[in-house]
């Protein structure tokens, strides 16, 4: 039988569980372990335990899933041989911390760290009469497992890292409170490389390595600790892996160490060939000039001085960058060679060690330093002829505080210095001026440079122009050229801020020589061949060209047609220099017939641009004029004009004709004027007013005249009558019976019947249908055009007895009641009615003061003949009174006071 | 305790509460920012609540308070909150690296530094109103220290919990100083932002 005191020991930390018990006849048992409060069995297998000949005990050990404190664990064990087995011992029991004595709520494990991918059992045990909520790893929650009363368990597989701080696992109440919590930490353990040893100093060791893989531990309790050769590397921290010794060993092993392992690395060398030197300190410059410079500096060991060394001295000055090796044993002094004068720079050093070079040491702190200012160098410079006799004295800019310019005339022995700043570049010249050289210096604080010189040509050599596909030129050999020639060329039509090219080229013989540039084709260039030598540079040729010859880019400019007389002279201006592309050969001018052009002249003077087109007939013409060079015609320029001789000539004309009578108007009035006197004298003199005897009162009813039959006028006009011969005679009365009316047959003056009526004033203005026959005898009048007076006087006419139906004569109603025979009135006027009159004075009557007389014909009549009267008004006294004049018209009334001289 | 006496509400005075009043409300703003800080660091998640045990220990809030008592009262738990984020910072440890640990640090000093311009700040209000000050002395607190069974959970929770303290009583400062002010409504307490939190413990 099994010895029954089993013996139950706990790691806690190991999660182990070491069972002791005392049997020395077996070797193999029966292991049952179960949870105490469920009686749930957790694991029941058979184990080999062999007796420990010391103490005669058997132990077995037992790793649980689930930390130990979780819960009570109730342990018993038998011996097993073959089938035989013996009675099972008595229970141990490991009493868990969920015992109700324990009464705080925990949380197992805690504070644990694992490599990543293992896998956890974390129980919580609530506190005593609390009730569990969840768990939760990191924010998420888990599934759990009771494993007490009061115990609930997790198992997390496969963890991942943690954060720096760890993970947490969380239990909480139904409430979501915080009970209870455990923080594990899951990381990896260290595995650094790359470990590499040097010296610095040639006496001790300074070790470096990469940190490699991150262990996601963090903490005092958990980082990665390192020693070198048994050594703590206490420094090494975060990113900076290295450690040192105080001595070379030769031989170097790194211990890296956290929770989770150690990891070992190890190197080994030759003091010789790990020397890295440290970055030079205090860099001087002892001497400093304006193209050199030395720098110093110290080395922190005195072993150096034994040590071969190599350096860098890389020196930077504005954008520029180089770097410069040196070598020697403790190098400690270098000089700089080729600096610029008055130039800051940077400089900074390195050094290796020449011999077994391993690696560069650090570079040193950067020095500054400026060198000394020299004075400038000569200046570079060209007289560039820019036109036959203007030119540019060009100088290539430099590091300078200006320019002084000498021109210089030795003929004169004369001499003209200018001062220029640093911005100029250039001076104009004229080669017709005096001077014939020009020396350039620059100038700066530190001095002047040497002259430079250029020598102004006095006699410029001949154009002589060329073109081709490419620009050959060629010379014969110049006597003076002992520095061989220079060749210049720009564009020709640029005018502003021109690149000129130029390039020496040493032949002494004939030469010919093409040049390759970036030329276009359509512009045209200008070389300018130089003699060089050294005293002077003698422009010798010039020549312009064109790579490729291009039509022209556009017409002739300013094309004008101007008439003169049966010719068109037309005239344009040349085409710009740009727009030339080739060499203009001539014109051609064409005359323009709908699309046909017909060529009138081909100029082959370029510089002629004018042209006259002779002995056109009248109509519009069109020309078109084209330049053309080697390359053909441009597109041609059109213009118009319109031959028309007689439109101004016919205006004019007509205008003089009609100033001319103005004139003549002008004059004839104002001579009228100053003789109106005379005038009113000739025409119209004055005629007496008649005296009427008695009262003449204006009675309605019908007057009855009776004339006398002697006194009655008519003149008669005759169409064979003679006009010269015109003159009043008295019509015998049975002449006039005889030849006029028939029906007028009684010896006794017909008695006349007039309707007197009063004429108001407003129907006497109005031009009323008083077409009486006596109008109508006057219109007849004066339609006939003749100067005859036509006193027809107060008729009887039976006409208008007929008409009126009565025997009283009423021109009031004649138009109305005879309409259909107007015309008649001047016939019958040709045959005076039988009558006399009484009292009867016509001249008075070309004042109207009749409502019978229409202004318009009557004053016509009285105005333009003065002489003429005619009146088929009643030849009633003459009525002075004020009313009366009102009733002239104003426009005779002007006129008689223009005559009369009143205002 | 400052005893009974009237405040009398000078002008100064009064720009002297509003000020710090506006200095608790913006450190209060600082604490919230340096709890969600943390809870973002632990993974903490916000619907977990910590235990209703609290670290500071004031007297009863009660109606029959003189506005200076309540002050004194403030002023003590205050103290309290200063102890305590000291005692945080000294034994929490700067692990890891990157940007949310820099800001993470830099928001603790920002509290701690708030926290002591509002301590002066009541202080102040203080020694006005009671002309000498004889301040509460710290009570005896056991947990004041923290865990001392090297627990790495029971360090966070504690700090934890001393982060939600920080949270309730400059919210607590920022109210109580409003309602002093002259401006403000009747001095009360008002409840934290609505967290669950137990019964405080006076002791």
């Amino acid at each position: 039988g099994l010895d029954r005191q089993v013996r139950l020991d706990a790691d806690t930390e190991a999660q182990k569980l070491l069972v002791t018990w005392e049997d020395g006849r077996a070797s193999t048992f029966d292991v049952e372990i179960l949870r105490t409060e469920l009686m749930e069995i957790v694991f029941n297998e058979t184990v080999v335990a062999t007796e420990d000949q010391s103490t005669g005990k058997h132990q077995w050990n037992w790793t649980s899933p689930v930390p130990l404190e979780c819960t009570s664990l109730s342990v018993k064990v038998r011996s097993r041989d073959g089938q035989d087995v013996s009675e099972w011992s008595s229970q141990q029991i490991l009493p868990g911390l969920d015992l109700p004595d324990n009464t705080d709520s925990q949380m197992y494990p805690e504070g644990k760290t694992v490599p990543v991918g293992s896998n956890m059992t974390f129980c919580c045990i609530v506190k005593e009469g609390q009730q569990f909520g969840s768990l939760l790893y990191k924010d998420t929650l888990v599934k759990e497992t009771m494993l007490s009363r009061r115990t609930y368990a997790t198992t997390m597989t496969n963890q991942g890292p943690s954060n720096p701080s760890g993970t947490n696992v969380v239990c909480s109440d139904e409430k979501k409170m915080i009970i209870t919590g455990a923080v594990v930490f899951v990381g990896y353990p260290p595995m650094p490389s790359d470990l590499v040893c040097e010296t610095h100093d040639l006496i001790s060791v300074d070790c470096q390595w990469s940190k490699g893989r991150e262990t996601y531990l963090f903490g005092m309790a958990r980082q990665t600790y390192y020693t070198l050769n048994g050594r703590n590397c206490s420094k090494a921290r975060d990113s900076n892996m290295r450690c040192g010794l105080e001595q070379w060993d030769g031989n170097w092993t790194l211990v890296a160490r956290n929770l989770l392992g150690e990891f070992r690395l190890t190197d080994a060398a030759e003091l010789g060939h790990r020397v890295r030197p440290v970055a030079p300190v205090n860099l001087t410059t002892p001497e400093v000039y304006s193209w050199n410079a030395s720098v110093g500096w110290l080395w922190k060991y005195n072993g150096y001085e034994r040590l071969s060394l190599i350096c860098q001295v890389q020196r930077t000055s504005h954008s520029n960058s180089s770097t410069q090796t040196y070598t020697g044993y403790g190098l400690n002094t270098v000089v700089l060679k080729d600096l610029q004068p008055d130039e800051k720079y940077n400089v900074k050093v390195r050094c290796g060690s020449q011999k077994n070079f391993w690696k560069w040491g650090e570079w040193s702190l950067p020095l500054s330093f400026q060198t000394k200012m020299d004075r400038p160098v000569a200046p570079d410079i060209w007289l560039w002829m820019d036109s036959d006799n203007l030119g540019r004295v060009l100088w290539k800019v430099s590091t300078t505080s200006g320019y002084e310019v000498t021109l210089w005339s030795p003929e004169e022995n004369s001499q003209q210095t200018l001062t220029l700043p640093q911005s100029m570049y250039s001076l104009p010249i004229n080669v017709t001026d005096r001077w014939s050289k020009v020396t350039v210096t620059a100038r700066n604080p530190a001095g002047v440079s040497l002259p430079a010189n250029v020598v102004i040509p006095r006699h410029l050599p001949g154009k002589n122009g060329g073109k081709g596909s490419g620009f050959p030129l060629s010379w014969v050999a110049h006597a003076n050229a002992s520095c061989g020639y220079v060749v210049d060329w720009y564009n020709t039509s640029c005018t502003h801020d021109c690149n000129v090219e130029w390039t020496r080229v040493c032949v002494s013989i004939n030469a010919f020589f093409s040049f390759a540039g970036n030329f276009f084709a359509g512009v045209r260039y200008t070389f300018s061949l130089y003699a060089c030598s050294s005293e002077s540079t003698v422009l010798l040729e010039r020549w312009h060209g064109y790579m490729q010859e291009l039509v022209p880019s556009r017409t002739v400019p300013r094309l004008s047609p101007n008439q003169e007389g049966s010719d068109v002279q037309l005239t344009w201006d040349q085409i710009p220099l740009e727009h030339q592309r080739g060499f203009i050969l001539g014109y051609t001018v064409y005359l323009t017939n709908a699309s046909h052009l017909t060529l009138l002249a081909n100029i082959t003077d370029p510089q002629l641009t004018n042209h006259t087109v002779k002995n056109l007939v009248l109509g519009s013409y069109k020309f078109t004029v084209k330049a053309y060079n080697a390359a053909g015609e441009d597109g041609g320029a059109t213009v118009s004009i319109s031959l028309d001789p007689y439109t101004y000539w016919l205006i004019m004309e007509i205008l003089v004709a009609l100033g001319t009578m103005t004139c003549l108007l002008i004059i004839i009035t104002i001579a009228c004027y100053r003789k109106r006197k005379w005038v009113k004298k000739a025409f119209y003199p004055d005629i007496p007013e008649p005296k009427l005897p008695g009262e003449w009162g204006i009675t309605q009813g019908t007057l009855d005249v009776k004339p006398s039959p002697h006194s009655m006028v008519h003149i008669v006009e005759d169409s064979v009558w003679d006009s010269s011969k015109e003159a009043l005679v008295t019509v015998p009365e049975e002449d006039e019976e005889g030849t006029g009316d028939e029906e007028a047959d009684t010896d006794e003056p017909a008695s006349l019947r007039y309707y007197n009526q009063v004429v108001e004033e407003g129907s006497s203005s109005r031009g009323r249908p008083h077409a009486s026959d006596s109008s109508a005898s006057s219109t007849g009048s004066m339609d006939s055009g003749h100067t005859d007076v036509t006193y027809t006087g107060i008729q009887t006419s039976p006409d208008a007895s007929q008409c009126a139906g009565g025997g009283g004569y009423r021109p009031q109603m004649q138009s109305a009641s005879c309409p259909e025979d107007p015309q008649t009135g001047p016939e019958e006027h040709l045959q005076p009615p039988v009558g006399s009159f009484g009292g009867y004075q016509p001249q008075c009557s070309w004042k109207q003061d009749s409502p019978e007389a229409d202004g318009g014909g009557l004053d016509q009549a009285c105005l333009g003949s003065p002489t003429s009267v005619t009146s088929s008004q009643f030849l009633l006294p003459y009525d002075t009174s004020e009313e009366g004049k009102e009733h002239q018209s104003s426009a005779s009334t002007w006129f008689h006071n223009l005559l009369t001289g009143k205002p | 305790m400052a005893g009974t006496r009237t405040r009398r509400g000078t002008g100064s005075e009064q720009s002297r509460t509003a000020r710090a009043a506006a200095l608790a409300e913006q450190l209060h703003h600082e604490c919230t920012l340096l709890l969600d800080l943390y809870r973002k660091k632990e993974t903490f998640a916000k619907e977990l609540t910590v235990s209703g045990d609290h670290l500071v220990t004031v007297p009863p809030l009660s109606s029959q308070l003189l506005p200076n008592d309540m002050l004194w009262r403030l002023y003590s738990a205050l103290q309290q909150c200063r102890n305590l984020l000291e005692r945080a910072i000294g034994r929490e440890e700067v692990v890891g690296n990157g940007e949310d640990r820099a800001q993470y640090e830099n928001q603790k000093k920002t509290v701690r530094d708030r926290l002591g311009h509002l301590l002066e700040s009541t202080r102040l209000l203080l020694a006005d109103g009671a002309g000498t000050a004889a301040f509460t002395p710290e009570p005896k607190n056991t947990e004041i220290d923290g865990p001392v069974n090297g627990s790495p959970f029971a360090l966070k929770l504690w700090i934890y919990r001393i982060f939600n303290e920080l949270e309730h009583w400059t919210l607590t400062a920022s109210n109580t100083l409003k309602a002093l002010h002259p401006d403000g409504a009747t001095p009360k307490e008002r409840g934290t932002s609505g967290r669950a939190r137990g019964r405080r413990t006076r002791r």
